[in-house]
């Protein structure tokens, strides 16, 4: 019976401590190596310190956990006779080693994709813990950096409140209040910034009539009470947003927080809370349906800026006119004297919608 | 008496040789880039541990392989600890800088930027220092290993001066900081019992250092001219139609120079460098030398270019490959080996 401790093998060892290589002689006794040489000099090495080490494939190298440099060289037809004695080899790394590199890639695969999910999914989940404090903050900057776009006739801000007012009761007082202003700027847009800041655009109020705008308010009023606005925050600056947000400085210019863009399905859900929100307060769903399908006639040039936020189709259009129901009583957004004073908000204006 | 195969007597007569296979490779190269892209980059510590095993391991120095011990958890630690050391810097640049900056105090803003960046510079040359220090002693050969008792802050503090000496003079000292550096560097390192000693000098390296600049000026002039001839067109009365080709080529002309030239003759002065200081670096009674041409450089970077662009991406894994097969098919090493026993 042929035993693997009768085997002798010629090899070259370095001792880790000088560079010269000496000739030994290794045999495998029990569980330990025996390496002697010709003048009489014996080391032992118990199997456990042994580890195997790279090489080329012409030669087996052996290592010791005990002794750095120390390194045992052999021919490579050793390796099976040794084999039991080392153990596996170390190829990609021990975890993948213990579990295997296919279950390691499946594993990883699955990870990989968790975290690309979550990270898609996980704004939604953050942005209604965020503190309305926080953004608040925030917001008063912003209101400074508008601050001489900002068109501040008296009877017209009352009048633009009591459209908020009308469309969502109660939103403009309280602590979490919703502040909208009016700003003189030559493009068709509304939006919500943090801190319950809702804005609109000059021609959004010269170019409609006020039960549309009443829409458009509703809109916007849904995405900052389902916190849409932090979640797009979250999601377009990153988990740097939620730092900034409590430092009281976003860091981001007044163009990239106007245009910050929301999912499909929180649009989709603006636009329902929006239709909720008209039939509350009697106020027709048609208008803002027309305003929809003329913005999707307009030139580019004039509707651009709103399109790109607020993506139209005429699934948008049809949905606000199927919300309208003919036997309902619908009451104008704003008395006449309220709608001229909202419409003169921004000074004299060159035409009359 | 040693029991070492004789390899090929043609190869035998180069000391350092590389003897690896792209093939030979390929499994190491295909499985690492796997494990990469499924751990989102976390397993590229690991796989470079795994590439140079294999290239060391394959590095034959006059009778025996090198080795390379170094392993993917410390390399990983390592990179924790540099995340560690820079965090500060971060938070400053993104959150602290641009606050302060807005809160009007733009003095103190200013002046600790500065402190920072000068920080930066001198943590950049204690890197340098420690990453070769680290490659030095993770490398073993005949059962001893390279490395050096210097832990490099002094390095640190050379290399922010000679930086600073190169920047106030427009950096045409470069080329003396240069070597400098390169021989502060190598005279702190150490392979066993051997010192590396290295004194490389600027001469010969001045003339091609000296064609960089004036590349670098000609573009600078020329981007001036261009910049003002169009501004006399906005002013001046000339055919617009038959001025702009002109305009076209002197643009085209910029550009050739700031994307080919430039970089050109930045690698020219490079391969000299490079060249001359191996001729320089002796280990103990061993001397080196390098031979790679300009060209030949320029061949390895459109080559790996070329590798990655024809394989859709997956050439890069074999960048580190080639730049280490490069290197060692040009290195040389003369003389002998004394190691006392």
């Amino acid at each position: 019976m042929s035993a693997p401790s009768e085997a002798v093998f010629d090899g070259r060892l370095y001792d880790g401590v000088t560079a010269h290589p000496h000739a030994v002689r290794a045999a495998v006794k029990d569980r330990t190596l025996e390496l002697t040489n010709d003048s009489g000099w014996i080391e032992r090495v118990e199997a456990s310190a042994l580890k195997r080490m790279d090489s080329t494939g012409h030669e087996l190298r052996l290592g010791r956990t005990d002794s750095p440099g120390w390194r045992l060289v052999l021919p490579a037809g050793v390796e099976p006779e040794l084999a039991w004695l080392l153990g596996q080899h170390e190829r990609y790394g021990r975890w993948i080693d213990r579990i295997g590199l296919v279950p390691a890639l499946a594993v990883g695969a699955i990870i990989t994709a968790a975290v690309v999910a979550g990270g898609y999914i996980a704004p939604a989940w953050i942005a209604p813990h965020v503190p309305m404090s926080w953004e608040r903050n925030v917001g008063g900057a912003m209101v400074g950096v508008f601050g001489s776009l900002r068109c501040r006739d008296a009877k017209g801000q009352r009048a633009l409140e009591a459209l908020v007012d009308r469309v969502a009761p109660g939103a403009t007082r309280g602590p979490d209040a919703i502040k909208v202003a009016a700003l003189d700027v030559p493009t068709f847009n509304a939006a919500a910034l943090p801190g319950g800041y809702i804005v609109v655009f000059k021609p959004a109020i010269t170019e409609t009539d006020s039960d549309a705008l009443a829409g458009v308010v509703a809109h916007e009023v849904a995405h900052v009470r389902r916190r849409h606005v932090t979640e797009a925050l979250i999601r377009e600056l990153g988990i740097g947003a939620l730092i900034r947000l409590f430092a009281g400085d976003l860091g981001a210019n007044a163009e990239q927080l106007v245009s910050l863009s929301y999912t499909r399905a929180n649009e989709a859900q603006a636009d329902t809370d929006a239709i909720q929100m008209l039939r509350r307060a009697q106020i027709s769903p048609r208008p803002i349906a027309a305003l929809f399908r003329r913005l999707g006639k307009e030139s580019p040039a004039f509707s651009a800026e709103f399109l790109q936020s607020h993506p139209l189709t005429d699934k948008r259009a049809a949905n606000f006119e199927a919300a309208f129901d003919p036997r309902a009583t619908y009451q104008p957004a704003l008395s006449r004297a309220q709608a001229d004073a909202l419409f003169g908000i921004c000074g004299k204006p060159d035409k009359h919608a | 008496m040693d029991a070492v195969a004789s390899a090929p007597a043609a190869e035998q007569a180069r000391a350092i040789r590389f003897t690896g296979s792209w093939r030979e490779y390929l499994p190491i190269a295909a499985t690492n880039a796997l494990l990469i892209v499924f751990t989102l980059g976390i397993y590229r510590f690991w796989a470079t541990a795994r590439q140079r095993r294999y290239l060391w391991s394959r590095t034959h120095f006059i009778d025996d392989q090198l080795e390379w011990t170094g392993t993917g958890k410390e390399m990983f630690f390592g990179f924790l600890i540099v995340i560690a050391v820079l965090a500060p810097f971060f938070l400053f640049f993104q959150f602290v800088f641009p606050a302060l900056a807005a809160r009007g105090q733009i003095e103190a803003a200013g002046g600790i930027l500065f402190l920072f960046y000068i920080a930066l510079i001198y943590l950049g040359g204690f890197a340098r220092f420690r990453a070769l220090r680290y490659r030095l002693s993770r490398t073993w050969w005949h059962g001893i290993r390279g490395g050096s008792n210097n832990p490099g802050w002094n390095y640190g503090g050379e290399y922010l001066g000679r930086i600073f000496l190169a920047a106030i003079t427009m950096w045409i000292a470069w080329p003396w900081m240069a070597v400098r550096l390169w021989n502060s560097r190598w005279n702190a390192m150490t392979f066993g019992p051997l010192e590396f000693r290295a004194n490389v000098e600027a001469d010969g390296l001045k003339a091609r250092w000296a064609l960089i600049y004036a590349a670098f000026i000609f573009f600078i002039v020329g981007v001036m001219v261009a910049a003002g001839t169009m501004a006399a067109f906005g002013a001046g009365q000339s055919d617009p139609a038959r001025m702009s080709p002109s305009i076209g080529i002197a643009v085209f002309a910029i550009f050739l120079l700031f994307y080919l030239a430039i970089p050109l003759a930045t690698l020219h002065w490079y391969a000299k460098y490079f060249r001359q200081a191996a001729d320089t670096t002796s280990l103990g009674e061993l001397e080196f030398g390098f031979d790679a041409t300009t060209l030949q450089w320029l061949g390895l970077f459109l080559g790996n270019l070329a590798l990655a662009v024809v394989t859709l991406g997956f050439g890069l894994t074999y960048w580190g490959y080639r730049n280490w097969a490069f290197m060692v098919r040009h290195l040389h090493v003369y003389g002998a080996m004394t190691l006392p026993s």
